[in-house]
Formats: structure tokens, C-alpha cells, sequence
């Protein structure tokens, strides 16, 4: 019973509690990159481009109204404000800016449209 | 049997290296061949060493006729997110890049033109254009074959990544995890070393200008403009640990060197000139969060030169 209880309570740990925790990367761009981040149950996230690593953040979602809210190690520490648009069955997503005073960072999130990595 | 396999293998990896098969391949027998330099003694691969991230271990490299150059050699790795080639940026692609040492008088010194007439002088080189570009050898060709293969030269298998990317936080030590929040905070090297490649591929003077001893104006004979003076192209951190020695010039020898300087660089450079101001104040790193940056920086090393970490 032990065994059980145990298997349970790790098994809710580690299921993803929202739609948006796990890993996502667009499709391969003209010049072949590929953008990924990985949203992680800790609340921290990590994106990348062709596997290399360039941010690292923390970020809190609301799955009720699709907001998510971050900040990162680029564009000094400035917090945004997305909302998440999931599309075809919650396996893709893009971002429209709710409020993010980081143009460059902007204007990289609202061309980013991921899918899933399963 | 036991001679026998090894000189087989050695007679076939010698011939996969000596046949290029596309664009990469070919590119990369160029860059190891003397034959684009005047006096037939000077590659790519020189100056570029493979085995230190194709960057140089000299400070400023030697070229034809023991000529030495102003700058030091730049890694040719992880160039595929690059907007800019050079230490002033004067080359908008990577094909442009490749064949600019080839003409520099103080590096290979050998006009583009008589490159050409020689490779299509060249039985062996006018086969392989022939089979891959299905032309003979040319400027754009010889541009475009070597940087196919520099694109090949992507590396994201370090620590950092293994941590970052893989989600393994046991690919890196304390250290490194302490270097990495040093980095993004009080040490402010993200500001510019934010990316992919950890730069952000902008211009920077980071003080090591003065208009006396340390005069190459850098981005400024580019862009013609005086606020440029002194800046240089901001370097990918990838690999650092075996790229020695730093900066435009070589200044710097070790890594420990180079944090110092960026601690307070006016105690090395004190009459700077045009220095950018994120490095007006001295960071007021202790010894220890030197130590960890240092750590870190060396946790960008790919696998591949393991042997050679410090």
C-alpha cells in the first residue's frame, strides 16, 4: 500500500499541471535554426537556438486566462506579458504581447510559433 | 591481420578526406591548403588551429614572409548565427569572410584572381568544382565552399549545455552554477555576452583604446564614424578556455587576466578613450566570484576538446 501511495504521489509530481509545461520548438527557419524553450514545473525556463542555450528565466502561467508572465537574463531584467495562444489541440502556440517594454524581445516573441516536442 | 586493419583504415579515412563529396567537404580541404597563399607555406587552418577552436595561440598570427598581422585570430567556430565577420565587422557574410585573409597583404597575400588561376590550374580542384558545383573554380564558388564548411562548425555540446539544454544540472559543478549568476549579475557580462553563441554581436570599446599604444580604431574605419572608435565585434564566449590569448590585440593571456581587466579596467588601461560606460565603475568582484566566472567560462568548452581543458 506503501508502494502505492508513493507511486501516486510521484506520478502527480511529475505530470505537467498545465498545458503549457514541457518542451517546445518552432519549425526550422529559411537559414535551418531551430528555436526551442522548455518551461519546467519549477517555474523556471530555458530557450535555445539549434541546442545552444540563450536565456534562462523564471515565469508564472495562469492556465485560466492564458497569461504568462517572465523575466529573464536578457533585456535587464524587464518582466513581460504574454498570453499563450495554444491551436491545434493545445500542440502548437504563438505569443501576443500583453505588455513588454524589450522591443527586441518583442518582436522576437510575437514571429516565434512553436509546436510541442513529444 | 593486426597491421593489415589499421592501414586499411587509414588508407580509407585518408581517402574520404582527400575526396570532397559537396560544398562542406571541399571547403574544408581549401582551408587546409597552402595553395591560397602567395608563397604556398600559409592556410586557413594556420592561423585558424583546429585543434584550439580554430582560433590562433599567438597573439597577433604570422603570415606570408613572416609578416605578422595587427589583430588577433578569431575562432572560426559557431559563425552560423553571425551577422558580422571580423573584428570590425567590414564583411556582411560569411562567404565575403572567407575570402578576405586570402588577399590580405600581411596574411596570405595572394589576389582572389591568381587563387582562381591557380585552382583551375589544378587538376585535382578542377575535378571537384566540376563534380560539385558543376562549374569550375571561381570566386563566388570558392567563397561559398569555404564557408559550407565553417557552417560545420557548430558546437553545443559543453557542460553549460549539457546543463541548460539537456536539463542536466549534474553536467556542471556548484562552481559553475555560482560563475553562471555572476555572470548575469554583478559580474554584468550578459549585457553583452547575451546570445546563442553568448554575445550579442554588437560593437563594443571596452577600453582597451588609448590613441597611443593602443591604437587600432576598430568598427570606426568600417562605419566612418567617430563614436566607433576603439569598438570591437563583442566575442562568442563558446570554447574561451582554449582560445588564448584575448581581445582584438592578444592582450590578455589567461582568463583569470581578462577578468581582472573587466574588474577595473582602468588599473590596466587608465587613460582609455571612447570606453563604454557599463565599465565605468570597477564590478568589485571578490576572489571568489572570479574563481567562478572563471569556472563557468571553461564550462562553455565543447566535448570534443576535453584534452585540452585546463
Amino acid at each position: 500500500m506503501k508502494i502505492l501511495i508513493l507511486a501516486f504521489v510521484l506520478l502527480f509530481a511529475f505530470i505537467p499541471t498545465d498545458n503549457l509545461t514541457g518542451r517546445w520548438e518552432s519549425k526550422p527557419s529559411e537559414k535551418g535554426n531551430v528555436t526551442g524553450v522548455v518551461f519546467k514545473t519549477d517555474h523556471t525556463l530555458e530557450g535555445y537556438v539549434n541546442k545552444k542555450p540563450f536565456v534562462s528565466g523564471t515565469y508564472n502561467f495562469n492556465p485560466e486566462d492564458s497569461i504568462i508572465s517572465f523575466v529573464d537574463n536578457g533585456c535587464n531584467g524587464v518582466r513581460a506579458v504574454y498570453k499563450v495562444l495554444f491551436f491545434s489541440n493545445s500542440d502548437s502556440l504563438r505569443f501576443q504581447a500583453v505588455s513588454d517594454s524589450c522591443e527586441e524581445r518583442k518582436n522576437g516573441m510575437q514571429r516565434l510559433v512553436m509546436g510541442k516536442v513529444k | 591481420m593486426m597491421i593489415t586493419i589499421p592501414a586499411f583504415v587509414f588508407i580509407f579515412s585518408t581517402a574520404i578526406q582527400t575526396k570532397p563529396v559537396n560544398k562542406a567537404t571541399l571547403g574544408e580541404l581549401l582551408f587546409s591548403d597552402p595553395i591560397l597563399s602567395k608563397d604556398n607555406t600559409i592556410s586557413c587552418a594556420s592561423c585558424h588551429k583546429p585543434a584550439y577552436a580554430f582560433a590562433d595561440t599567438s597573439a597577433v598570427s604570422g603570415g606570408v614572409a613572416g609578416k605578422k598581422g595587427a589583430r588577433n585570430t578569431p575562432t572560426a567556430m559557431n559563425l552560423s548565427l553571425s551577422r558580422s565577420f571580423f573584428w570590425d565587422g567590414r564583411s556582411k557574410t560569411l562567404e565575403e569572410q572567407a575570402l578576405g585573409p586570402i588577399e590580405n597583404l600581411v596574411e596570405m597575400n595572394l589576389p582572389v584572381d591568381e587563387a582562381i588561376y591557380r585552382l583551375k590550374n589544378n587538376k585535382k580542384y578542377t575535378e571537384y568544382f566540376k563534380e560539385i558545383f558543376n562549374s569550375e573554380p571561381t570566386k563566388e564558388n570558392l567563397g561559398a565552399a569555404i564557408a559550407a564548411f565553417e557552417r560545420t562548425l557548430e558546437t553545443s555540446n559543453s557542460p553549460f549545455d549539457n546543463w541548460k539544454f539537456s536539463d542536466d544540472s549534474t553536467a556542471v559543478s556548484n562552481a559553475v552554477k555560482r560563475g553562471f549568476i555572476v555572470f548575469n549579475g554583478k559580474g554584468k557580462c550578459i549585457k553583452c555576452h547575451f546570445g546563442a553563441d553568448l554575445t550579442a554581436q554588437e560593437f563594443r570599446n571596452i577600453g582597451l583604446f588609448n590613441g597611443k599604444n593602443l591604437n587600432d580604431s576598430g568598427r570606426s574605419v568600417v562605419s566612418g564614424k567617430a563614436e566607433d572608435i576603439g569598438k570591437f565585434k563583442t566575442s562568442s564566449l563558446r570554447n574561451i578556455a582554449i582560445t588564448a590569448p584575448y581581445m582584438h590585440n592578444g592582450l590578455f593571456k589567461t582568463l583569470e587576466q581578462v577578468i581582472d581587466f573587466y574588474n577595473d579596467t582602468k588599473k590596466i588601461v587608465p587613460n582609455a578613450i571612447n570606453k563604454d560606460t557599463l565599465l565605468n565603475k570597477p564590478l568589485g568582484l571578490t576572489r571568489q566570484e572570479k574563481k567562478d566566472l572563471e569556472t563557468f567560462l571553461i564550462s562553455l568548452t565543447d566535448k570534443r576538446f576535453n584534452k585540452l581543458k585546463k
